[in-house]
């Protein structure tokens, strides 16, 4: 079957690029760090005899309060899937890009970013899906003993759900500018640095409401439970509007992609 | 097998090609020449669907390159050497490419074997010299065991002991009943290897036939290449308009 076969050449290219383990290795390492950060803190705390409030103690709250700094990874995922592609080789090894021996394999273009896209989704998944469960346990180990767990099971698996979620449609619009940018520097700055450092979209709050329905703000309550600035979308209709972005970003990105020249 | 029709490609107001026709036959290597620039690769792009064409069109076996399924297992291809990322290792492109066709996974060190690659096959590909470049892009092409090659400067790079073994290979794969076409800007190589010529210059066709034929009246193919693209001192440029046959569509 054709899409299978460019799928699972895409899971293969991506799980043979190194830039992608550095990925999941700054998301599992970098969440896990801060996370030990915010664990220590709680455990100082509370041997210095502080009353919990709003689940300081909590090994579930330490580990989320490191999430955010996940998309990052899926950022990075995003961008190599596709940014690879475009890297020229030395000239000594004829200066090609390898998007040439992809587009000969798999000449069905829209084929092609739907496989892509889906290699990432799956990457990130599996990503949260080690990283998440990592840091709680990280968290549990720091913390140690202390007042029983205040987030249940159901709440910490929906509230984990919507971190990935969150990573995985980040993943996807960092995908597609990568597409149209066919070139990974200007994304890769852009988006980690509205990510981490500033996010442009929040300055831009400052100027007009609108700005709540950019993708990364309307999405913001998937990290459920977090602090955020006020106003804007809930999680539920943020999510609907981050989703849109995305399929919207995508579509563009497959129609330009199939119709111009590799 | 491989069919171009009055191809034309635009680049703003500059035409790259202007109504390029030629066939490549089975059995047969035909060599695809003219000095850089002429539109050689232009038009090989277009033919495996990577660029698209403002007029005119290109088959195999009578169809558009995107509507093959498992393109590979038709038409192996090498262009800009061999595409492969320069921090996978040459066994990790492979792989990528035979699953993206459903190639068999034994073919990886069958190819390997076949283009002197085996003992580099877990060298990343960063690290390979040009040579070695060329033959994974031709073990890429190999891959499939394709009807047809397609091969953009295949003689990139080799040195001599490269470039006697890939004029075996194709003569083979041409006596085998396969069709090969490649584009070349160094007449000694090609004289070695072709059976039929098309001689491109400035986007157009200047000359098409049998090695024979093209070469009729010049003392070697390297004079009447120099001759037919207008290249040679003392000749003005332009093409003979009396020397298109053959081929030629």
């Amino acid at each position: 079957m054709s899409f299978w076969n460019t799928f699972t050449a895409e899971l293969r290219k991506a799980g043979t690029l190194p830039a992608s383990w550095v990925a999941v290795a700054v998301t599992l390492f970098g969440s896990a760090g801060v996370t030990v950060l915010n664990a220590v803190a709680a455990r100082t705390a509370l041997d210095s005899g502080a009353q919990e409030s709003q689940g300081f103690f909590s090994a579930f709250e330490t580990a989320y309060a490191a999430v955010p700094l996940g998309t990052v990874g899926a950022v990075v995922l995003g961008v190599v899937v596709m940014s690879s592609e475009y890297a020229a080789n030395s000239t000594d090894a004829g200066g090609g890009r390898q998007v040439t021996a992809t587009l000969a394999a798999s000449p069905r273009r829209a084929v092609l970013l739907a496989a892509k896209a889906l290699t990432v989704v799956l990457f990130v998944g599996l990503t949260a899906a080690a990283t998440i469960p990592a840091c709680i346990g990280v968290a549990r180990l720091v913390i140690g003993s202390g007042p029983p767990e205040t987030v249940g099971l159901d709440d910490a698996l929906v509230r984990s759900v919507g971190a990935t979620l969150y990573w995985a449609l980040t993943g996807l619009i960092a995908l597609a500018i990568t597409t149209l940018a066919r070139s990974g520097i200007i994304p890769l700055v852009v988006l980690i640095a509205n990510s981490s450092v500033v996010s442009f979209s929040l300055l831009l709050t400052h100027v007009t409401p609108l700005a709540h329905w950019l993708p990364d703000l309307a999405g913001r309550r998937l990290f459920v439970g977090l602090p955020t600035v006020d106003g804007g979308l809930d999680a539920g209709p943020g999510a609907l509007v981050m989703g849109a972005w995305t399929f919207a970003l995508l579509a563009v990105a497959g129609i330009v992609f199939s119709r111009r020249d590799a | 097998m491989l069919l171009i029709e009055q191809l034309v490609k635009r680049h703003g107001s500059r035409t790259v090609l202007d109504r390029i026709g030629f066939e490549a036959r089975p059995g047969r290597v035909t060599a695809f020449l003219g000095p850089n620039g002429a539109g050689k690769s232009s038009t090989l792009r277009i033919l495996l669907g990577l660029d698209r064409a403002d007029g005119g069109r290109a088959l195999v076996g009578g169809r558009p390159y995107r509507s093959l399924r498992d393109p590979l297992r038709t038409v192996g291809s090498m262009l800009d050497g061999s595409g492969a990322h320069r921090s996978r290792t040459a066994r990790d492109h492979l792989a990528w490419v035979a699953r993206s066709n459903g190639i068999p996974r034994r073919r990886i060190g069958e190819v390997l074997e076949q283009v002197g690659l085996a003992d580099a096959g877990r060298v990343r590909v960063g690290r390979y010299s040009l040579g070695m470049g060329q033959r994974l892009g031709l073990a890429a092409a190999l891959l499939g065991r394709p009807e047809a090659l397609v091969l953009d400067e295949p003689v990139n790079g080799l040195d001599p002991e490269g470039i006697r073994w890939i004029r075996g290979l194709l003569r083979g794969h041409a006596d085998g009943g396969g069709t090969v076409l490649l584009s070349s800007h160094l007449m000694s190589e090609v004289a070695g290897i072709a059976d039929d010529l098309v001689v491109v210059s400035g986007g157009r066709i200047a000359a098409a036939g049998t090695l024979d034929e093209v070469t009729a009246g010049y003392a070697s193919l390297e004079d009447a290449f120099f001759a037919l693209t207008g290249r040679e001192p003392g000749l003005e440029p332009g093409r003979e308009p009396g020397r298109e046959q053959g081929a030629a569509r």
